[in-house]
């Protein structure tokens, strides 16, 4: 397939997106909302790392084998992620000691 | 019918260029493949040296041959050369980049040069790992549990780890390399259904590679953090949890040891339907359990910790995906003897060692499902009834596989025929030292016999004296394929370019093979891979 | 088949956009597995983090906001500047590719100066983690670990912005000696993928090191 590439304009909104975005999580983490504050900054960054790599690094342009690829690495991160915190979530749940 | 034109030509790739630097700069897959041959055999009798010294302390119950901090040295030593510097390796880097291009029609792998450098790091790593051996050794056994190799451990644990961390790179280069290859390499028409089931698997085997040795790279880094900066993350006097070091090194072993097996099971998958004269059952069966093997072996690390700290809900769910990821397996097994079934089989050696493999690693699965059991766990977690777990897997599976694949292919890349009788007589000898070897341990382990101890009390020394004799018979059966393998390279008789009368592209070139394996590309017109039915004719002639 | 290899179309390939196309999965797989590199200590930071929520935005209470996000705006700035080289290498623009190139090094230059300059703040500060530490509040073993996280992540992430000028480098000696065409210029992409990826790594480090402490 032909190379993707974007024009200079897409790609200098994409930067104008980012820069938004980061002011904007820095802004909202001054303001205390409890367990919500983890929640948005993390959803902001995941956010503006979608556009480094959709638009920044065209994955969104790409071949579907490098779209799974992408997928697949995201997806391996969260199993690592979800399955250790599932250990540590479910500690003390029995009233047995160390269980 | 397949159709490839090979160049009979009197040059192929041993002798179209001469001279060591012809071979230390080539980028030719084969002479690679070679080079890699050279080291792993190297490191496999380094540590089947350790295990031996091991097995002769174990002749007595107490400490008569080396002191406890030596033994601990031995099993440690023994696990990591064996672990990073032989089986992860072995078939993929030897066999695999051998065949790979060859059997997708290719000319070479995606980035040659990559493999070249691939071999030189593992070389390196493998030198600091030795290095870290002479200059002591380390003793915390392969898994490097924390706080023992971070604080209290006064080996050259980093050294290990640096040693470890840079064979890593090598593997990542490795994996990288295939997966590039077998998307965009195949030759037209060679649809991804039309492909070997070995490629399939080491093509899974590759991805699972790429996405865990990275996790272990990280925890290495941590490990030499915390022990050179006296940082305690794994320290819980700082706050630190050593189980997270078992969470963060599992997520990686445990689908390591998949990477041991996928590989012996593409081989496998390849012997079976020659030596049967059928096509594989099952075919796309096979093909996706490699791929839900590869995704399975990921959900399941928790079930080294049952008895580590980690929460019970956390231990039923690792315990249940256990329980899946030996279905896929199970697949395979029943595939492979459906293929056997009504097959017109030859026993040549090849073939004893696919048998071997699936009796042997039929075994090995089962009582690892024993160990997947929570219940069970809890009297079985480090007791020798693990290790003959993991060595049926490991050696009654992937090291027999390895050999199988290597008599196999051995006319193909050597152009010579090895001696049949002694071949199928050294596989005997192999089986029969492996079986005392080993079983006698799933008893000890089943009396409660600890792994890791060098005394033990009187009543095991029985079957600790068995499994001594069987290591020793297996060791000469291993001795054995080493010698008469070097004799047959020099005088072994010719090999046409098929004897096996096999169908797979790499049996289309002369053995052995032209620098560029094939003069034209290959076009696949064959609508399946193993069709000896169709193809009884052409093999005839081959 | 070509009959003699070339850059764009090495012995092993038929046509360049094969080897494109191979080259492409290779630097994608690769990336995954950098995902995963970074991923455990993501992983481990969480367990942590959850563990000790008061310790941890204690520590990131300690960061430099501003330094920090005036830094995260000059990353995210580099990866543009990259794009730029990246299209005028589509373009066959080579005078705009160099400079562009350098631009790039440039701030990423500016990056790291800045960030050393933070790590020596620290330093001053008593927050290195080890034989340094100093800290008097309760948690102090939990802030220390929160330290040991901050120093280990950005730090590696620092070692890949440092291996990342290597690539441009030589991406730019190259460049200057008149290599990269509109035809042929993979590496420029690829090494721009690289970049962008560590840039990537930054915007969640700075999510999770700046952030939590900024509110009461």
């Amino acid at each position: 397939m032909k190379e993707p590439a974007l024009s200079r304009k897409q790609y200098t909104f994409a930067w104008l997106g980012l820069l938004g975005l980061t002011l904007l999580n820095t802004l909202i983490a001054f303001v205390n909302l409890g367990v919500w504050n983890t929640v948005i900054e993390i959803g902001i960054a995941t956010i503006m790392a979608s556009l480094v790599a959709g638009f920044l690094m065209h994955a969104l342009y790409e071949t579907k084998v490098v779209r799974i690829v992408v997928a697949g690495g995201v997806i391996w991160f969260l199993i690592f992620m979800t399955l250790t915190l599932g250990d540590y979530m479910t500690r003390g749940w029995l009233p047995f000691p160390g269980k | 019918m397949i159709e490839a034109v090979a160049a009979k030509t009197q040059k192929n790739y041993l002798n179209e260029k001469q001279g060591i630097l012809s071979w230390l700069l080539t980028t030719d897959h084969k002479r690679i493949a070679i080079l890699y041959t050279f080291s792993i055999t190297a490191f496999f009798f380094v540590g089947g040296f350790f295990a031996l010294m091991m097995r002769l302390e174990l002749l007595s119950p107490h400490n008569w041959l080396v002191g406890v901090d030596t033994y601990n040295k031995l099993f440690t030593m023994h696990g990591i050369i064996m672990v990073w510097f032989f089986l992860i390796p072995s078939i993929p880097n030897t066999l695999g980049n051998f065949l790979i291009p060859m059997m997708v029609g290719a000319k070479d792998l995606a980035f040659p040069k990559l493999n070249l450098l691939s071999w030189y790091v593992f070389m390196l790593g493998g030198t600091v790992t030795v290095y870290a051996l002479f200059r002591g050794g380390i003793d915390t056994g392969w898994t490097f549990y924390t706080p023992f190799s971070t604080t209290y451990s006064t080996t050259y644990v980093v050294a290990a780890a640096v040693g470890i961390f840079i064979a890593g790179f090598s593997t990542i280069m490795t994996s990288l390399n295939f997966i590039a290859t077998v998307h965009r390499m195949r030759a037209p028409g060679l649809t991804w259904f039309r492909l070997p089931i070995f490629i399939w698997s080491m093509y899974a085997n590759s991805v699972v590679l790429v996405l865990n040795t990275p996790v272990l790279a990280i925890t290495l880094i941590m490990l030499a953090v915390e022990r050179i900066a006296g940082v305690g993350i794994f320290d819980p006097a700082l706050g630190g949890d050593p189980v997270l070091f078992q969470h963060m090194f599992w997520f990686y072993s445990h689908p390591a040891v998949y990477t041991m097996v996928l590989p012996g099971m593409a081989v496998v998958s390849e012997l079976i339907p020659v030596f049967s004269r059928k096509p594989l059952f099952g075919y796309k069966a096979v093909a996706f359990s490699s791929v839900a093997i590869a995704v399975l072996s990921f959900l399941v690390w928790g079930h080294h910790m049952f008895v580590a700290g980690e929460s019970v809900y956390s231990a039923l769910a690792f315990s249940f995906f256990s329980f899946c990821v030996a279905v896929p397996s199970a697949i395979k097994v029943f595939n492979w003897t459906a293929t056997v079934y009504k097959g017109s089989v030859s026993w040549d050696t090849p073939m004893l060692y696919a048998i071997g493999f699936i009796g042997l690693f039929t075994i090995g699965g089962m009582t690892g499902l024993m160990v997947a059991v929570l219940g069970l766990d809890v009297h079985l977690h480090d007791t020798y009834f693990v290790i003959a777990h993991f060595h049926y897997i490991m050696v009654g599976g992937t090291v027999m596989a390895f050999l199988g694949g290597v008599h196999y292919w051995w006319p193909k890349v050597s152009g010579k025929m090895y001696p049949e009788g002694l071949a199928r007589v050294s596989a005997v000898v192999v089986f029969v030292g492996f079986n005392l070897t080993f079983f006698p341990q799933l008893i000890l382990g089943y009396l409660g016999m600890p792994r890791r101890y060098s005394a033990y009390p009187e009543e095991f020394q029985m079957l600790h004296v068995l499994s001594t004799a069987g290591a020793t018979i297996l060791g000469l059966g291993y001795v054995m394929p080493l010698c008469y393998l070097i004799w047959a390279w020099h005088y072994g008789s010719d090999a046409g370019p098929n004897p096996w009368r096999a169908t797979g592209l790499e049996w289309k070139s002369s053995s052995p093979p032209p620098m560029h394996n094939f003069e034209v590309t290959p076009v696949v017109t064959a609508k399946l891979p193993y069709d000896y039915e169709a193809m009884k004719e052409e093999l005839q002639l081959a | 088949m070509p009959e003699s290899a070339t850059l764009a179309c090495r012995e092993q390939f038929r046509t360049p956009g094969q080897q494109r196309e191979t080259a492409s999965i290779g630097m994608w797989v690769f990336l995954a597995n950098e995902v995963m590199m970074f991923g455990g200590l993501f992983v481990a930071y969480t367990v942590y983090r959850a563990s000790h929520p008061e310790a941890f935005a204690a520590g990131s209470a300690d960061m430099n906001i501003l330094l920090g996000s005036i830094n995260t705006a000059i990353l995210l700035t580099s990866s543009l500047t990259l794009a730029f080289a990246e299209h005028s290498a589509q373009a066959g623009n080579q005078r705009l590719l160099g400079l562009f190139l350098i631009l790039t090094m440039l701030i990423g230059l500016v990056f790291l100066g800045f960030k050393f300059t933070e790590y020596y703040q620290h330093f001053q500060e008593h927050k290195a983690p080890g034989i340094w530490f100093n800290d008097s509040s309760p948690y102090a073993a939990s802030i220390q670990m929160f330290f040991v996280f901050y120093y280990v992540m950005t730090g590696l992430h620092a070692v890949h912005m440092i291996i990342g000028l290597g690539i441009l480098s030589v991406l730019l000696f190259r460049a200057v000696l008149g290599t990269f065409t509109a035809e042929y210029h993979t590496p420029i992409m690829f090494g721009g993928l690289y970049w962008h990826f560590v840039d990537i790594i930054w915007i969640f480090l700075y999510a999770i090191f700046y952030l939590p402490g900024l509110h009461k």
